[in-house]
């Protein structure tokens, strides 16, 4: 156990701090041109992709080719540190450059990976991730959206819902049914869709909280003729694709989770003092404590997650991330409300809502409501608990 | 930072592990429980593998470790429920010698430690007070010597006997920090009252101290010397620290034992543990091993390293070590069912030991607390 990486890890830290304060875009533009959903490019974030392409701090643990610089996980959470840190967005298409483009390298050919994954890489296009369903959710694999082929095509019908950032996606990373027969994990493929083919029809879904910039969106399928070519890996393997997400970062997605909740930590610390003072003094003891508990659960965040990093480069396995996953995005739950409560009769007012880029959030309350998206999305907390039970733990299934 | 063990730190976990299995069975301290054993052999081969002088420097006759090697003993000690006087001896008597005293003392303390010839304990709290400005206890110099009088509550003990005692005490009429000091007492020269208490892995005993004569030779830092604040802060934080990782090793032990007991036992035909509300039960309690687990090796690391966080980690692992033995003594139990409410089952040296180290070098809500006033959160002027 020690507390630093070690002096080279010190100087590869400074390298990136320095080449980011030079080259990242300013607040100003960011500010100018905010995002509006998890799968658009404004044009700061398209030049941006491509100069940290270009540099091989993209994904710097992969070869340059690909935008990296062949990094190691130490390096890579430094960087990804870094990045968070200086809160500049590495990423207006999340999904994209996390899930999408990296299942193509491993499954796609090379095409595909000319037409969809390196234009991800270059900031040219932008993906979502066709998975959820109404009858389709935390049990991922009874999806129904079917694929047919005929001819050299697939015939595809069906609906997906909940898919983040397809109101703005060029192509969509489709999970579809090409066997009813089969076992219900063993036929599904994936399938690229181009968002601009006939029959598709995206509606976005207004969130409980800033409906006037919506990321869900339902997404139907009728009749929407696809290449076969467009199929990623072999027919019926898709499940195999429904866990990927990058393999050399999977250990360090909570870095930014910890990172979030250390900030919305620091901003609750500094704003209890004057808030506590419009309490009434039987009234402080109580949210005090509460406040604490949250400080501690943002501390414990940090160390478990550097915990787990370090088991993973010992070699450790991947399921602990649903320990992590389930951890920071309550936490950030409760905090929220802690924050909320602690305005007292203020707590009811909107807050300023600017973008999605982590400022200005909106008031507590807001940000309350919005953490469901954390506990919810992406395996919910439910599912996490299964995961750690069973799968860390050992605990028979029923 | 790199919060998992090295190689070398692993290895020491799993010699120390496997030792412990063999010498220190749930047999031995059945017989500490049921009053008819005691710690001295377990004691004397923890003294031949030089495990009480691990952080003690080499010119001294120790292993020249650090804090990391002793904190990861420390929690294999909780997890087996060991008896005896490593963590008064290495965690508080040590420490206190070190940081309070000086060269002369350090060698004729910590030498003594290291060989095994001295086992020792801190004389701090009173009347359930852990922090050092509440210190009562007065020194009057008269003549070449010092005299104490005064109470302290909860030394931790390591039955049957004690050579040494760490007392701290100021100078009369002074308040707060100033005029702190500490002195080595011999044990035998203080009227103790050994506590009857649940635990008897961790006894306690109340001392009392009156105008007992400590000689020059004696007196480790002179009440109002100007290290002594920072020094007992020192102390606190590793003796603190070592209270929360043994306790997190004994968490770990119900867990493990909880864990087991819910894959092997059967009702309606299937083991308890296939049922979704428990398998939730123990994502939670495994979520509050794991952060206070890490929270412990975090404080640990800051201790090791001196690094200016130390005083914080060290709260934050206590008050998170609070939080988890709260909810693993009370789930422990209940997902045991009827035969962890048996005498005759180990589950209960485990939860009363995960209880007892709670309210030692301050509670969880204690430190709960100051972490709230380190953050201004308790001067609020309306």
């Amino acid at each position: 156990m020690k507390l630093s990486f070690g002096p080279e890890v010190d100087q590869f830290r400074r390298e990136f701090v320095s080449w980011l304060e030079e080259n990242r875009p300013t607040d100003e533009e960011i500010a100018v041109d905010p995002p509006r959903s998890s799968a658009d490019i404004p044009e700061w974030a398209r030049r941006w992709t491509r100069r940290m392409f270009d540099a091989g701090w993209l994904v710097p643990g992969w070869p340059p080719e690909r935008g990296g610089r062949n990094a190691g996980p130490v390096e890579t959470l430094v960087y990804l540190e870094e990045m968070t840190k200086a809160r500049v967005p590495r990423t207006t298409n999340p999904q994209g450059l996390g899930i999408v483009a990296p299942s193509l390298f491993d499954y796609g050919d090379e095409r595909q990976i000319r037409e969809y994954a390196m234009p991800i890489l270059l900031g040219e296009r932008s993906a979502c991730l066709g998975m959820s369903e109404p009858g389709a959710g935390s049990d991922l694999a009874s999806l129904s959206t079917r694929a047919v082929i005929d001819g050299d095509e697939l015939v595809i019908n069906g609906q997906k819902v909940w898919t983040s950032g397809a109101n703005y996606a060029d192509f969509c990373f489709l999970f579809c049914r090409t066997d009813p027969n089969a076992p219900k994990h063993k036929g599904i493929s994936v399938v690229l869709v181009d968002m601009q083919r006939e029959g598709i029809t995206v509606r976005p879904l207004a969130e409980i909280v800033h409906p006037d910039r919506p990321d869900l969106n339902e997404v139907f399928f009728d009749d929407v003729r696809v290449p076969i070519d467009n199929l990623v890996g072999e027919v019926n393997n898709g499940w195999a694709m429904a866990g990927g997400s990058l393999a050399h970062e999977r250990g360090m997605v909570w870095l930014s989770s910890v990172m979030g909740l250390e900030e919305n930590v620091s901003r609750l610390l500094g704003e209890a003092p004057d808030a506590l003072a419009r309490l009434s003094p039987h009234e402080r003891g109580v949210v005090v404590d509460r406040i604490v508990s949250s400080y501690i659960d943002s501390q414990a965040a940090r160390c478990l997650g550097y915990r787990g990093f370090a088991k993973l480069v010992r070699g450790g396995s991947a399921p602990e991330q649903a320990l992590m996953k389930a951890f920071c995005t309550e936490s950030q739950r409760e905090l929220s409300l802690v924050a909320a409560e602690l305005t007292g009769d203020r707590a009811p007012d909107l807050g300023d809502s600017t973008d999605r880029t982590g400022r200005g959030e909106g008031s507590w309350l807001e940000r309350y409501f919005g953490s469901f998206g954390g506990t919810i999305s992406a395996g919910s907390s439910e599912i996490q608990r299964n995961i750690i039970a069973e799968r860390v733990l050992g605990l028979p299934r029923a | 930072m790199d919060l998992e063990f090295s190689t070398e730190e692993a290895e020491l976990r799993d010699n120390v592990r496997s030792v412990l299995a063999a010498s220190c069975p749930p047999s031995l301290v059945r017989s500490i429980f049921e009053g008819s054993g005691d710690a001295e052999s377990l004691w004397k081969q923890m003294v031949d593998l030089y495990w009480p002088g691990l952080a003690i420097p080499e010119p001294l006759g120790g292993l020249g470790m650090g804090y990391v090697e002793v904190a990861i003993v420390v929690e294999e000690l909780g997890r087996v429920v060991a008896p005896g006087p490593f963590l008064p001896t290495v965690t508080q008597f040590a420490p206190a010698v070190r940081s309070l005293g000086e060269d002369r003392h350090h060698e004729h303390f910590l030498s003594a430690v290291a060989s095994g010839e001295l086992t020792g304990s801190l004389a701090l709290a009173e009347e359930g007070a852990w922090e050092p400005a509440a210190v009562r206890t007065v020194a009057r110099h008269t003549g070449d010597a010092w005299r104490l009088s005064g109470s302290k509550s909860s030394v931790l003990s390591g039955a049957p006997a004690f050579d040494e005692l760490v007392v701290v005490a100021r100078a009369e009429g002074t308040h707060g920090l100033d005029g702190l000091g500490a002195f080595v007492i011999p044990w035998a020269s203080v009227e103790t009252t050994s506590r009857r208490v649940i635990d008897p892995t961790l006894p306690l005993v109340d001392v009392r101290l009156d105008d007992v004569e400590v000689p020059e030779e004696r007196v480790l830092a002179a009440p109002g010397a100007e290290h002594v604040p920072a020094a007992l802060a020192v102390v606190l934080e590793e003796a603190t620290a070592a209270v929360a990782l043994s306790t997190v090793g004994t968490c770990r032990s119900i867990f493990e034992s909880t864990l087991d007991y819910a894959k092997v036992r059967e009702q309606y035909g299937r083991p308890i543990g296939s049922f979704q509300a428990l398998k939730h039960r123990f994502a939670d309690l495994y979520l509050s091993l794991e952060r206070a687990t890490s929270l412990c090796y975090f404080a640990a690391l800051t201790i090791a390293e001196d690094d200016p966080r130390r005083s914080e980690a060290v709260s934050l692992a206590k008050a998170a070590v609070g939080d988890c033995q709260r909810l693993m003594a009370q789930d422990g139990l209940q997902l045991h069912g009827g035969i962890g409410f048996t005498w005759e089952n180990d589950l209960h040296f485990l939860l009363k030991r995960a209880k007892c180290g709670d309210p030692l070098f301050g509670s969880a809500a204690w430190h709960r607390g100051r972490l709230a006033e380190q953050h201004g959160l308790l001067e609020v002027s309306a």
